[in-house]
């Protein structure tokens, strides 16, 4: 079980009064935290300075910044344990993405490239024959092939 | 100590509740069917803040399905989502106004 990647989501808000350099260099720890516990990363969405829907630690706005990373079960603890020392991010939220959400992004991207879905379709009842098997990654690695 | 008696007549419920209205039987009462339902949605997805702003209170407070008229399955997803939003400052727990 220990080789299983499971396709992980985490969200961070990283203190807005940094400069730029200063919350890339932070993004940058992040994804070498998720490379060293053995995970890919996936995308990196940055959504940039927000508006905080309430005060942190008595701040008002912060620099949004969402990861995609496939690892193994162990990586998310170690993540956990990352955001807690670096005083730098106010908030995280690590999730498994879901098997609903995979489905809702391959419906999309079936409606943006109708040519590609049809074999992304295909292939996941072939290569996985364990009923459990679903939740875990093959459309993320089904994307890297395409 | 007990709280004073409230000086209205009709007692206040959670702030949700409609008023009770006579109905009778000859106008058909309007279906109100689930929003995700019909656009087809498969996941609600806990960034869409615009979206999952429209199931909450101006108070911050999620409303029920028997108002909106959300089915179980996506209230369920709604719910999750709309605390995953909180969590992350995207929404409020408790709204400005209030506090």
């Amino acid at each position: 079980m220990d080789n299983i990647h499971r396709l992980y989501e985490t969200t961070f808000i990283v203190n807005a009064s940094l400069d730029d350099p200063q919350v890339d260099a932070v993004i940058t720890r992040m994804q070498d935290t998720i490379t060293k516990n053995g995970g890919t990363v996936k995308a990196l969405n940055k959504w940039g300075r927000k508006r905080l829907a309430y005060t942190i630690n008595k701040k008002t706005n912060g620099f949004y910044v969402n990861i995609e990373f496939t690892a193994p079960a162990g990586a998310p603890n170690a993540l956990e344990r990352f955001y807690q020392l670096d005083e730098m991010i106010l908030r995280h939220l690590t999730i498994i993405v879901d098997k609903r959400a995979l489905k809702a992004r391959a419906a999309v991207a079936a409606a943006v490239q109708p040519a590609e879905a049809v074999p992304a379709q295909a292939l996941p009842a072939q290569a996985v024959p364990a009923a459990r098997e679903p939740l875990f990654t093959e459309t993320a690695e089904e994307k890297k092939k395409e | 100590m007990r709280p004073p008696a409230r000086s209205s007549s009709a007692p206040q419920r959670n702030g949700f509740r409609k008023p009770r209205r006579e109905r009778d039987d000859k106008t058909p009462r309007k279906k109100r069917t689930c929003r995700f339902c019909d656009a087809k949605e498969i996941y609600i997805d806990y960034k869409d803040e615009k979206r999952l702003q429209r199931f909450v209170t101006e108070q911050g407070k999620i409303i029920p399905k028997r108002i909106t008229g959300t089915c179980a399955k996506h209230q369920r997803q709604l719910v999750q989502a709309i605390k995953r939003a909180r969590q992350l400052a995207m929404l409020p727990f408790v709204s400005d106004s209030i506090r």
